[in-house]
């Protein structure tokens, strides 16, 4: 195994063209508007939703998903406590998570949501619907930007934009394939 | 067989051809759109180009960067020359664990090393995830597009695949149902792999970290639910630093399918805690192609497919006429690479017209490379004798005016005199196989030419001393 290692790195090292320039990545303008975010997200497929202040979290979620009966969050007491160590049947029945995002990208309506915010890495995945709480003096206008602020990527972490989704059966779209079903961002 | 051969099997279905045609246009149509809102698109495109020349011309440091942050975060790393290598540290990976069960999500660095029938041989359950791998998995089908991996398939063909191995109503083809069913399945499959196997869009050297982008969410379902991930990656994956994502996620799927962004980005850099993380590094022909000045530029490539959606041949031939794991005009110039012999046909299929080189968002000179290696390809001997000797005569001909002249004369009075169906006989007239040629005109261009009236002089105007 080293020895292809070896292998592999002589031949890039003799194959390798005279070095050339690293270039500076400018950080772009843009609109970082809400309003931008909110129509962009709203072409993929997700849907933003105005919170009065983070009291009212719970009661909107109410009337967003009356359906829902296993909740996960860590900014309120939901049906299902979740952690990092819970199980694969426990989370396999997660109706919606609520989880806390931390920058919202306005170009793509993407949000960045680390693993820290996450309870367990597969829980805004396996959920059925997810919800994303966003500070919406958090939102910049490109991924240059978004990649500026972050801290560092930790063990784990990814930008999410809008619901699940797939076109592999004759390019026809449809919402929900392996993840979310939907994706609501709560601005506040 | 080459590609033309392989293209008129595809071309029997007419109808099908048209909807293959124009289903890829809409998206090369969708991607236009998302790139004309972005002002600096092009500034983008050209960072991206820079970065890739850049990290090319250090690519063994980077990859030695990259080795050292990955291990200091946790995570095993392999190396493998080839593709055998390939796939004996990951059955060795997977038998470590004593697991049976194996969920995937894409990889086109799979395909090419062949991994599935290999696992499956070896007694592995190998589950692609994707639901357009899934589909051709169960019809035992190669990807016809890299991202678009059932793109020749009809609706009416899934709903019979899923009719016969998810049991769908006969005759179901809605594809929100079809979906529906693919997701119950695929649900069971994630919930009880034990190995979630990756694909790597960018491999970050200074984070140590693996990027994927997917639509759907099967590998963050995979990898998150799995005890191990293995995360395969091409030498070629390796970009220096994390805010150069900023400069390729904003091109990746704007480039694809017209998305401003894919809806997962996920960045795996550490395993979770009391779990597995293996990257394999694989090289299988890359270093190779790193050491050719004209083609070293095809390593560039984020495997975006908008090569394939604009390309006019490929639209119109499907991607299993390539075979060969990338089809396009990508693939057409990665494959001579790897078996010269085997593709010699594929840098012929093309008209040249540089389309793929003007959406490639890394500015690959697609064309120019295509071109390049019918140089290559004629030197080496590897095109057909037929096709030499033609183009061997042709640019005699074309060459001598005067044997230019005689052999126009000479055609058009052929056309005239000969029967239709030798001119037309399509054993030696290819043209001919679904077209008529033109009605010879009486005389050529320089015969008109010199019987027009000489112009008279035109005054000269006075130039200033």
């Amino acid at each position: 195994m080293s020895a292809s290692r070896d292998r592999i790195l002589a031949a890039a090292q003799a194959n390798k063209p005279d070095e050339l320039p690293l270039p500076e990545v400018p950080l772009f303008g843009g609109d970082a508007t809400a309003e931008r975010f909110a129509s962009v997200l709203a072409g993929i497929g997700g849907t933003v939703v105005w919170l009065e202040g983070l009291g009212s979290l719970v009661p909107t979620l109410q009337q967003l998903f009356p359906e829902a009966r296993n909740t996960a969050s860590p900014l309120f007491r939901g049906t299902v406590p979740v952690d990092a160590q819970t199980s694969t049947g426990i989370l396999a029945e997660i109706d919606l998570a609520v989880l806390p995002g931390e920058i919202g990208v306005a170009e793509n309506g993407a949000v960045w949501l680390p693993e820290a915010n996450m309870l367990h890495r597969a829980l805004p995945t396996i959920t059925q619907h997810l919800a994303l709480v966003l500070d919406h003096r958090r939102i910049v206008a490109t991924m240059h930007q978004a990649y500026a602020q972050l801290p560092g990527t930790g063990g784990y972490g990814k930008f999410v934009a809008g619901p699940s989704k797939t076109a592999d059966i004759e390019q026809s779209l449809v919402i929900g394939a392996h993840g979310a079903r939907s994706l609501v961002v709560l601005l506040y | 067989m080459n590609h033309a051969i392989r293209a008129d099997k595809f071309l029997l279905d007419a109808d099908r051809t048209t909807w293959h045609d124009e289903t890829l246009w809409f998206v090369r149509e969708k991607r236009d759109k998302a790139v004309y809102g972005v002002p600096e698109f092009q500034e983008l495109r050209e960072l991206a180009s820079q970065i890739k020349n850049h990290t090319l011309s250090r690519l063994d440091l980077y990859l030695q960067e990259f080795e050292a942050a990955a291990q200091a975060n946790g995570v095993h790393v392999h190396w493998a020359a080839d593709a055998a290598e390939h796939n004996a540290i990951i059955l060795d990976i997977i038998r470590q664990q004593g697991a049976t069960r194996v969920v995937k999500s894409k990889s086109m660095l799979t395909e090419e090393c062949h991994l599935n029938p290999y696992l499956i041989q070896h007694g592995i359950e190998v589950v692609d995830t994707d639901l357009g791998e899934r589909i051709i998995q169960f019809r035992d089908e190669a990807p016809s597009h890299i991202v678009l991996p059932a793109i020749h398939l009809k609706k009416e063909d899934v709903g019979d695949t899923f009719h016969t191995h998810l049991g769908t109503t006969k005759g179901e083809s809605d594809p929100q149902r079809l979906t529906e069913a693919a997701r119950q399945h695929l649900r069971a499959k994630f919930l009880a792999g034990q190995v979630a196997i990756s694909g790597v869009n960018f491999a970050i050297a200074e984070t140590g970290g693996v990027v994927v982008c997917t639509n759907e969410g099967n590998a963050d379902l995979g990898v998150n639910l799995a005890q191990v991930h293995i995360a395969a990656m091409g030498i070629e994956k390796i970009i220096p630093r994390l805010t150069d994502l900023g400069v390729f996620t904003r091109l990746l799927a704007r480039s694809a399918t017209g998305q401003p962004v894919t809806t997962y980005t996920s960045h795996f850099t550490k395993p979770a805690p009391g779990k597995e993380m293996h990257i394999v590094i694989v090289d299988n022909g890359r270093t190779q192609q790193l050491g050719r000045p004209d083609f070293r530029a095809s390593l560039k490539c984020i495997r975006c497919g908008a090569c394939m959606n604009t390309c006019p041949v490929y639209r119109r031939s499907g991607g299993h006429s390539y075979d060969f794991t990338v089809p396009g005009p990508i693939g057409a110039i990665l494959s001579p690479n790897i078996d010269m012999k085997k593709h010699a046909s594929l840098p012929f299929a093309s008209t040249l017209c540089g389309s793929c080189t003007d959406v490639c968002p890394v500015k690959i000179d697609i064309h120019t490379q295509l071109y390049k290696w019918r140089q290559v390809l004629g030197e080496a001997n590897e095109i057909p004798a037929s096709k030499k000797w033609g183009m061997k005569f042709m640019g005699r001909v074309l060459a001598s005016t005067r044997v230019y002249g005689l052999g126009g004369q000479f055609a058009r009075r052929a056309l005239r005199l000969l029967p239709h169906g030798l001119t037309h006989a399509t054993s030696f007239n290819a043209w001919a196989v679904a077209r008529e040629l033109p009605a010879p005109p009486k005389q050529s261009f320089r015969e008109w030419y010199a019987k027009q009236p000489q112009p008279a002089p035109q005054p000269q105007p006075k130039l200033p001393a």
